[in-house]
């Protein structure tokens, strides 16, 4: 436990009611949306930058470990307090500073829930395009620091690029900001990418500059059901070559496809090996008439059949199918190990078959679904965390999946982050050169290594 | 916990992903994790898995619930978390007890009509006898702190008279079509008496017989402060005056109650409350799906925004049916709220008990209903309307609450009173 004077000292820069001590409340700041779970030695609620500048002294002081958190519902364990310390909970800080409309920048700050932001910029004709799944709990904050992605990252981007600026705290309390409400930038090094997807280990965000754009009038929602998944895949890159970037390419699998169905009943074909959820967006007249060609293109080439929704009602019936499929894996098995590995996207058939050649190896239950458009994939396995010997088949398993993503060009981490699950993984895929350069830059700024330790990084500064 | 195995099932279905913080009107005014259903069910299996102690902490966090069911709904695994802190309340007040004042109140006011009449006499006597208006006035309760001032203003208005005691017991009509019981619920009998007269004179105009059989409380206060004895007790006490009138339908003008009476199957376990539990539905429900509600030719003129209770809409998933019959009236302008089915804070005591929070809750209702520019909130249980009309006064609006049976009452020309 961490010492009286300590956590008195704490109390004092932050208010007492915003230091949590007893063992019930710290529980429930061990956890994200892994399975895996800690106890911090306290959790602590800034209220502002200057209060966690003099947090991360004093921990610097005194050797504390200190995790930044925002809503907790990370897949890559990336908030867990793996070596006890400080939980540093970002959510008190969620005002939204300012909505500027002529320069299309909004300036929040990091505990500002995704949703709330998109409602707020979507009242005034703008648009913040990053969706990741978490989207109606997930921190701002928490987007930034994992470089957040969703489905509509094939046509808009990811979080990185959106964000223009950022004030950070760095892990030895100095306060920096970098970039801004310019377009362009190129004053020395981009630190702004740099923080973007840190995940907490170079320094805690506290004031995020984000960049907006109009929002698109209109949209159009199409599903394709295919017999083989060649074709679907083969769909997606006719479709692109076509001159059309539809906003959402999302892939179902055949697994995903029963899992669904038996959950949900929508009337899913049973002997399909892949359903694609196709949406474009744009002006009006410019949508009808690419919803029209991708309609022909994808049954002239292999699709069962193609329904195009001709109202908001039964555009919500299509995506019912993708928003079902969270909740109907886990009636599978209790626990999820959801990937997210990338590869080209002209690679994803040869990924899917891999994929499938690994869970039958080592008799896992396993789903594929995800981002077509942009080659992320999100193989989910489905297991208990209770059955150790299931559970050593899945790190196996895991560790094979990503091998197979780097030998296909790919990446392990398309949107979730390394966090404690992939560290072991990392090499894999930077080489001992990229992991030498990252971890100088991690040692150079945070000399004590305090700051989220035990992320990304393994071995020595595991 | 009682079944301590079914438990840790159902809280080893929790994937953790953290879904019910978008729904849980706790956790969106704290950002609170042992608040959101995710900390609670976390905390729980720790317990049950032995590595966490039923602490005083643990019991505060259990008790900081609306019981509004908003993260049942949302999550992909349909966590029954409500019944879940329902089990824990009850486990802790079996081990550590549960306080002095709400012990008596279960285990000797609710059983016994005639002391409970008696406490509702004295609030009525409190509240007319000029000692509230000393204790008003004479802001002395604010000297004792702020908060139990505006407490004392949550108190509702107690009835003179209850209202079972104004009616007869029986209320018969030509050629019913069905025969009906009609729980009144501890709310209209002794506070909102109006309430009560509203929904015999709505019921009088479907040619339906009605019974007023002396009855007990519902139990769910017992019951949400882990008293679930005395909550069986009194359920068992119902559903022998209720088989004794051998009715069609039991109605409640209640969502709680409602909710409360339509468990009683599943609580007690025999054959006759499970009948019973079958028989319980809405006044809304009768005269949707048992009655096609015939409304009266005088016109309403109010603009009427609807407030879903939790216990209706998640509670007894009757949502339709109040909509529907609130745009029958002649002469109503309906108009949608915003997250008309977010809890409004009340959840029995817990507006008492939890002022503040309760507070931040209900203020976010009031701002809804007005954002909707309507001059009347109907809702369908008693406490909302508490709630809601204590914090619209709170905010200074005119804007009115009442009972959906007031409001479909008033299109009865010259009959109504």
């Amino acid at each position: 436990m961490l010492e009286a004077t300590v956590v008195k000292e704490i109390k004092s820069i932050v208010g007492e009611q915003n230091v949590l001590t007893s063992l019930e409340e710290r529980m429930c700041y061990g956890y994200d949306s892994t399975p895996y779970a800690f106890v911090p030695e306290l959790v602590v609620r800034p209220g502002q930058a200057e209060e966690i500048q003099q947090i991360m002294r004093l921990a610097n002081r005194h050797l504390i470990p200190v995790y930044p958190r925002g809503a907790g519902t990370g897949l890559s364990g990336g908030s867990l307090p793996v070596k006890n310390g400080i939980v540093l909970d970002l959510n008190r800080m969620d005002r939204i500073l300012e909505i500027d409309e002529e320069n299309l920048v909004a300036v929040v700050e990091p505990g500002v829930i995704t949703l709330k932001l998109q409602e707020a910029v979507e009242q005034r004709g703008l648009f913040y395009p990053p969706d990741p799944a978490s989207l109606k709990t997930s921190t701002i904050g928490g987007n930034v620091a994992e470089c957040a992605g969703g489905p509509r990252a094939f046509k808009y981007g990811v979080t990185r690029d959106y964000v223009m600026g950022l004030e950070v705290v760095t892990p030895t309390g100095e306060l920096l900001k970098t970039g801004g409400k310019t377009v362009k930038s190129v004053t020395g090094y981009d630190l702004t990418r740099l923080y973007t997807g840190s995940e907490g280990t170079l320094g805690i965000i506290t004031k995020i500059y984000l960049r907006l754009i109009p929002k698109p009038q209109s949209k159009k929602t199409l599903m394709a059901v295919y017999k083989r998944l060649e074709d679907a895949a083969r769909n997606v890159t006719l479709i692109i070559k076509e001159g059309i970037i539809p906003v959402t390419l999302e892939l179902m699998d055949d697994q995903t496809i029963h899992c669904v169905e038996r959950h949900s009943h929508l009337g899913l074909p049973l002997d399909a090996e892949a359903i694609l959820i196709i949406e474009v967006d744009g002006p009006e007249e410019v949508v009808a008439g690419q919803a029209q060609i991708i309609a022909d293109l994808c049954r002239a080439n292999g699709a069962d059949s193609v329904k195009v929704a001709s109202n908001s009602q039964e555009s919500e019936q299509i995506w019912a199918a993708r928003r079902a499929v969270s909740a109907a894996v886990v009636q599978i098995k209790p626990t999820k190990i959801s990937e997210d590995v990338s590869v080209p996207r002209s690679q994803i058939p040869a990924m899917v078959r891999r994929l499938k050649e690994i869970a039958a190896r080592y008799n896992l239950n396993l789903v594929i679904f995800g981002h077509a458009g942009d080659g992320n994939l999100h193989p989910n396995i489905l297991c208990d965390k209770n059955d150790k010997e299931e559970m050593e088949r899945v790190e196996k398993a895991v560790g094979e999946l990503f091998q197979a993503a780097v030998e296909l060009g790919g990446t392990l981490s398309g949107e979730h982050g390394i966090g404690t699950m992939k560290a072991p993984y990392l090499k894999l895929e930077t080489g001992e050169v990229g992991y030498q350069v990252m971890l100088a830059i991690k040692k150079a700024m945070d000399p004590n290594n305090i700051l989220n330790p035990g992320k990304i990084f393994g071995g020595e500064w595991s | 916990m009682r079944d301590a195995q079914s438990a840790l099932e159902q809280l080893n279905h929790c994937s953790r992903c953290g879904g019910c913080q978008a729904v849980c009107p706790l956790y969106a005014e704290t950002r609170s994790e042992p608040l959101v259903a995710r900390g609670k069910i976390y905390l729980l299996k720790s317990h049950l898995e032995g590595s966490l102690e039923l602490s005083p902490k643990m019991k505060e966090i259990m008790s900081l619930c609306l019981l509004c069911k908003a993260c049942v709904n949302q999550c992909p695994n349909k966590i029954p978390v409500d019944r879940l802190v329902l089990e824990a309340r009850q486990t802790i007040a079996a081990e550590k007890g549960i306080s002095f004042v709400k012990k008596n109140v279960f285990q000797h006011l609710l059983k016994n009509n005639g002391r409970l009449s008696l406490a509702a006499r004295l609030g009525y006597l409190y509240q007319h006898s000029g000692i509230q208006w000393l204790v008003r006035k004479s802001r002395i309760l604010e000297a004792l702190g702020r908060d139990l001032a505006r407490k004392e203003r949550l108190l509702p208005e107690m009835a003179a008279v209850p209202f079972r005691r104004q009616v007869p017991r029986l209320i018969a009509s030509n050629r019913p079509r069905y025969r009906v019981a009609y729980f009144t619920g501890c709310m209209t009998n002794f506070i909102s008496p109006a309430t009560g007269r509203a929904v015999l004179e709505v019921l009088k105009h479907q040619q339906l017989e009605v019974l007023i059989p002396e009855q007990y409380c519902c139990g769910i206060p017992a019951l949400s402060s882990g008293d679930e004895a005395t909550t069986v007790e009194l359920a068992r006490m119902n559903i022998e005056v209720f088989h004794k009138a051998k009715v069609d339908a039991v109605i409640t003008d209640c969502a709680s109650c409602g909710s409360m009476l339509r468990d009683y199957g599943n609580l007690v376990g025999t054959p006759e409350a499970r009948e019973f539990s079958s028989k319980v539905m809405d006044l809304s429900q009768l005269l949707t799906d048992l009655v096609e509600f015939q409304p009266g030719d005088q016109e309403v003129p109010a603009t009427v925004t609807y407030h879903d209770p939790c216990h209706l809409r998640r509670g007894q998933g009757v949502a339709e049916a109040p909509r529907k019959l609130i745009k029958t009236l002649p002469g109503v302008v309906f108009t949608e709220m915003k997250e008309a089915d977010r809890c409004c804070g009340a959840a029995g005591s817990f507006n008492l008990t939890y002022y503040d929070l309760s507070t931040r809750v209900g203020r976010r209702k009031v701002e809804n209903i007005k954002n909707t520019g309507a001059d009347t909130v109907v809702t369908g249980c008693p406490s909302c309307i508490t709630q809601i009309a204590h914090h619209l006064e709170m905010a200074g609006s005119r804007i009115k609450v009442m009972h959906l049976a007031e409001l479909l009452s008033r299109s009865y020309a010259g009959e109504r009173r």
